[in-house]
């Protein structure tokens, strides 16, 4: 007798056995099919598509009205003609009205003198009337300075003052920033108060190396080439950013050099000392040099005279940064020193017009980008955003012709931005920005491949050896119907012997 | 035409007054001790006081417009996180090493808890609850120093009820005041935190006493921390940045001896005076024993301690101590104890599910102690109250633990909270045992390098529970589970 035993035997070995755990392999599989489609898919709520491309391609019509004097009726087509030529998002409407310094809209008056007061523009009529035109546009929509910052609702203005090194002699050990604030900063802040909030910091800094050697001249100075002031910002050494906060910076840096380095003038292309001691850096802040006279004493504070110097070059940064447009230079105003109110309604209006700008080609990256990645996740903040944004658009379009002032236009526009821009910059959305379809094949490919192949062949050999079986059994079957035909012939044969 | 510019500016300046102005101070102070066991340990404490201000109401955290900000020597960014989130009190402490009670004494500073520890108190009443506020004031802080407090979570921060009691002044709005307090063992202070940390200084490290912060030495002692605190008093917020460390004159020297001056320990000397500085001092503790010089000679000695003035000096400093005969290091354990007290603190146990917490203190006095002793863990580690055994001098006694308060740990959210008064007869020796589980883990709630194990909270006594005053604040015992993995 064999000492092994016969495999058939073996409980295990059977094969209805074998089969049941094969067959468990596979119907665990296509059990956990269904989960491992829901815990690998990501929440894709539809968005707005088709609304938003609609409203992207809307243009915004700010009505602007202007009365003019009949003394001027000869521009009134030239008028319309050119700003709409500057300002396609203004929808001009010139009137010739016999009461129009009566109006509280814009009027063109005859004058003395070339002057705006209010919202009424004096033209001399001895000035040629042809320039009358380009004067307008001038006022109504001046160009956008490329240095100003992009719109944000919220501002933080940082005032710090640099002492290059104060352990060389002489160190400013403080300033009268409050009283400098109020008498330079503050009228701007409150007059554009209807555009941005600011939030105003300030701090004094005992060393800020700079990272460049200032040019040595031939007396005896320092001086800065034009490549210098690109890389002026010392952005290692000198803590200027604020963490706290994601609102927009403008900084303003008042430097004064080392008592090594002194005096330090900025230097024009030519390589003379500029009779300038500020300069701006686009869209960033603006700049200050302040030479301390060379002898003691030691130790200063800064008194608002002596801010007088630095402080008004930072309110002219200041304006431009916000894109506050400048008056033509022919034109005075009645209001000295304040802030014009045709100016502040050009900035409203082109930030507005900017804004919705914005708002749309934010709005419709997000929708094409959400469309384009399939594995992007759009959660119902993202859906909630979109939405947001399209109906305060649809509500500034709607209500721009009818009953909305300049500042109610510009508040929808800024919702509509912020809501775009959150909805673009969502950090859900990035979830599986970096996992692209790929990857996945990367992953489950040598993963699954590796697992999958034995079973495959196991199942591939169970269905030949069955379908084997069955064939065999048949066969038996037929032979032994045929077996029992002979027999019976046999019989038959036997019979007939 | 330069010149008669610069000629109106002078003008302009000359009727200039020298700063009298005393809202904002700013001080720095250097002290040294050479400790017995041939260490020297050093502390550099820089302190900027903001006078009459006060703490942000909470209150006005839903105002949507901020006043404006102006600081001279207070540091711009540390005052904004602080307002943003209206934090009254605050403290801040990243060190590395184990703080050795015994041969060291007690620290000039009391927070010398390995890893990060953050606590701050906060005035209820806002739009924004307290944790918001304290999640954003970690957040913030961590970018701002560069370490990761981000992941001091609600599962790390409890509310201890006595200990850590705020340590200036709370504003009295009518409001309830809270406390929030986290610690992250694992958190190592390195150069990307001192950094930032000597940006929050007016002079930075080119001048003044800050000058001696060179991160190729500090990094080097033994031990090293550095700490942030925060407080109001009713003369203004005080603010308090402080550097730490015991350094081995031995290792670094090529003889025996004990000698350390700023050259050897730093590797720096001060060449500059901070300008802002009002004062500016350096203090040496004596050593009570042998033959030593200190040089340069000290403007004052007081109470067994020279003191420096350093304040607006051009002179080079290089302050030192030196020693004629080489150090012997203490054969035996030396029998005079430095503090009244002493504690060990140990997690027995090599399985994966369950061990022991053990802490045993020693009353060094004869008079009887009583202290408040907190322990948090995080919720991988549970207690398991009802075994807790005390003994004292070996002899079962229940009754020296009393006052227990505790908060139940919740898996995957919060903490165990563990508050007692142990009471320790005069010169006897207490020990307190209690069985802990610890819990399964899910894969992705290993910490990285996951080899390493858990660094465990450390543990904090509070003698001063007691009725005299005289005794350190805090005791800090730290322990470092290495296989608490499943």
């Amino acid at each position: 007798m064999s000492r092994f035993r016969d495999p058939s035997t073996i409980s295990f070995q059977y094969d209805s056995v074998r089969r049941c755990i094969i067959a468990s392999y596979w119907i665990i599989i296509a059990l956990a099919l269904p989960l491992w489609w829901k815990t690998t898919s990501i929440q894709r709520l539809p968005l707005p598509t088709s609304e938003v491309y609609t409203q992207a391609q809307k243009k915004l019509q700010i009505p602007l009205e202007i009365c003019v004097d009949p003394v001027f009726s000869s521009q009134v087509s030239s008028i319309h003609a050119s700003i709409r030529n500057v300002a396609s998002y203004l929808e001009v409407n010139v009137n010739i009205g016999q009461h129009c310094n009566q109006s509280a809209g814009y009027a063109v008056l005859p004058g003395d003198q070339l002057l705006i007061q209010d919202r009424k523009l004096y033209y001399p009529t001895t000035l040629a009337v042809e320039n009358l035109p380009s004067t307008l546009v001038s006022l109504v929509a001046p160009e956008m300075d490329q240095r100003a910052a992009q719109y944000s609702p919220r501002y933080r203005l940082s005032f710090t003052l640099l002492n290059e090194d104060g352990s060389a002699g002489q160190v400013v050990t403080g300033w009268d920033i409050r009283q400098a604030i109020s008498q330079y900063i503050s009228p701007i802040t409150s007059a554009l108060g209807i555009l941005h909030n600011f939030t105003i910091e300030s701090q004094v800094q005992f060393h800020a190396p700079l990272a460049f050697e200032p040019a040595s001249l031939a007396d005896g100075t320092y001086g800065l080439t034009p490549e210098n002031l690109t890389v002026f910002i010392n952005s290692a050494e000198w803590t200027l950013s604020s963490s706290s906060s994601n609102d927009p910076v403008l900084h303003f840096v008042l430097f004064v050099p080392s008592a090594k380095r002194r005096p330090l003038t900025i230097l024009n292309l030519d390589g003379n000392p500029s009779s300038s001691s500020a300069f701006l850096i686009p869209q960033w802040g603006g700049i200050v040099i302040l030479n301390l006279p060379a002898p003691p004493p030691t130790t200063l504070d800064l008194t608002l005279p002596d801010l007088r110097s630095s402080f008004s070059p930072f309110s002219r940064q200041l304006l431009t940064l916000l894109g506050f447009p400048r008056l033509p230079p022919s034109v005075s105003s009645s209001s000295k020193g304040t802030l014009s109110l045709w100016q502040i309604d050009s900035l409203l209006r082109q930030r507005t017009h900017e804004n919705v700008v914005r708002s749309h080609d934010t709005l419709r990256s997000t929708v094409t980008v959400v469309s384009q990645i399939q594995g992007m996740p759009v959660d119902s903040q993202v859906q909630a955003q979109v939405q947001g944004a399209l109906k305060a658009l649809h509500e500034l379009f709607a209500f721009a012709r009818t009953n909305l002032s300049l500042d109610e236009m510009l508040v929808y526009s800024a919702r509509a931005l912020t809501l775009s821009s959150k909805a673009f910059f969502h950090p859900g959305m990035l979830a599986l920005l970096y996992f692209p379809a790929e990857h996945k094949y990367a992953v489950y490919t040598p993963l699954f491949a590796s697992a999958m192949i034995p079973l495959f062949a196991a199942a591939m050999r169970e269905v030949k050896a069955w379908r084997k079986e069955r064939k065999e059994a048949k066969a038996k079957a037929a032979k032994d119907v045929a077996v029992d035909g002979a027999a019976m012939d046999a019989n038959a044969v036997d019979t007939s012997q | 035409m330069l010149r008669t510019g610069f000629f109106v500016i002078f003008l302009l300046l000359s009727s200039v007054l020298c700063l009298e102005d005393t809202v904002e101070e700013f001080q720095e102070q250097l002290s040294f001790k050479s400790l017995r066991d041939g260490r020297v340990a050093s502390t550099f404490s820089f302190k900027t006081l903001l006078k009459d201000a006060t703490p942000r109401d909470p209150q006005t955290l839903a105002l949507d417009n901020d006043d404006s900000q102006h600081y001279t020597l207070f540091p711009l960014t540390l005052g904004q996180i602080l307002r943003q989130y209206a934090i009254t009190e605050l403290h801040l402490t990243l060190n590395a090493g184990k703080w050795n009670y015994d041969s060291w004494g007690y620290p000039d500073e009391p927070g010398v808890g390995v890893g990060a520890e953050l606590w701050a108190w906060m005035a209820d009443g806002s739009s924004l609850s307290i944790d918001e506020r304290w999640q954003g004031v970690r957040n913030a802080l961590a970018g701002l120093f560069c370490a990761s407090l981000g992941s001091l979570d609600e599962q790390r921060t409890t509310s201890p009820r006595l200990s850590f009691p705020p340590e200036g002044s709370l504003p009295d709005w009518g409001l309830p005041h809270e406390l929030r307090h986290a610690s992250h063992a694992s958190e190592h202070v390195c150069t990307e935190n001192l950094t930032p940390f000597l940006k929050l200084l007016p002079c930075k490290s080119l001048s003044g006493l800050a000058a001696l912060l060179n991160p190729h030495r500090l990094f080097d002692a033994d031990w090293h921390g550095m700490s942030l605190h925060v407080l109001w008093r009713p003369v203004g917020i005080e603010m308090r940045l402080n550097f730490q460390l015991v350094s081995d004159p031995l290792r670094i020297s090529t003889n025996k001896k004990q000698d350390w001056s700023f050259a050897s320990l730093f590797d720096r000397v001060v060449e500059k005076a901070c300008p802002v500085a009002k004062s500016s001092r350096v203090i040496v503790d004596l050593p009570t024993y042998g033959v030593y010089r200190v040089h340069p000679e000290p403007s004052e000695i007081l109470n067994g301690k020279a003191y420096y003035d350093l304040t607006n000096s051009n002179q080079v400093w290089d302050i030192g101590t030196m020693w004629p005969v080489d150090f012997e290091y203490p054969l035996s354990k030396p029998t005079e104890a430095l503090l009244p007290f002493s504690v060990r603190r140990s997690l027995f146990g090599s399985t994966q599910d369950r061990g022991q917490l053990s802490i045993v203190v020693t009353n060094n006095q004869n008079e009887t102690l009583q202290m408040l002793y907190l322990e948090t863990m995080p919720w991988i580690v549970q207690f398991y109250l009802h075994t807790i055994r005390v003994h004292s001098d070996d002899i079962p006694s229940d009754n020296l633990v009393s006052n227990i308060t505790y908060v139940l740990p919740v898996p995957h959210a919060r903490p165990a909270t563990f508050e007692s008064v142990l009471t320790l007869p005069g010169h006897s020796t207490l020990t307190f045992t209690m069985d802990v589980a610890k819990t399964f883990l899910r894969y992705t709630e290993h910490p990285p390098d996951a080899q390493r194990g858990w660094d465990l909270p450390p543990a904090f006594l509070h003698p001063s529970y007691s009725h005299r005053t005289d005794l350190p604040t805090t005791l800090v015992a730290s322990i470092h589970h290495p296989y608490l993995l499943i």
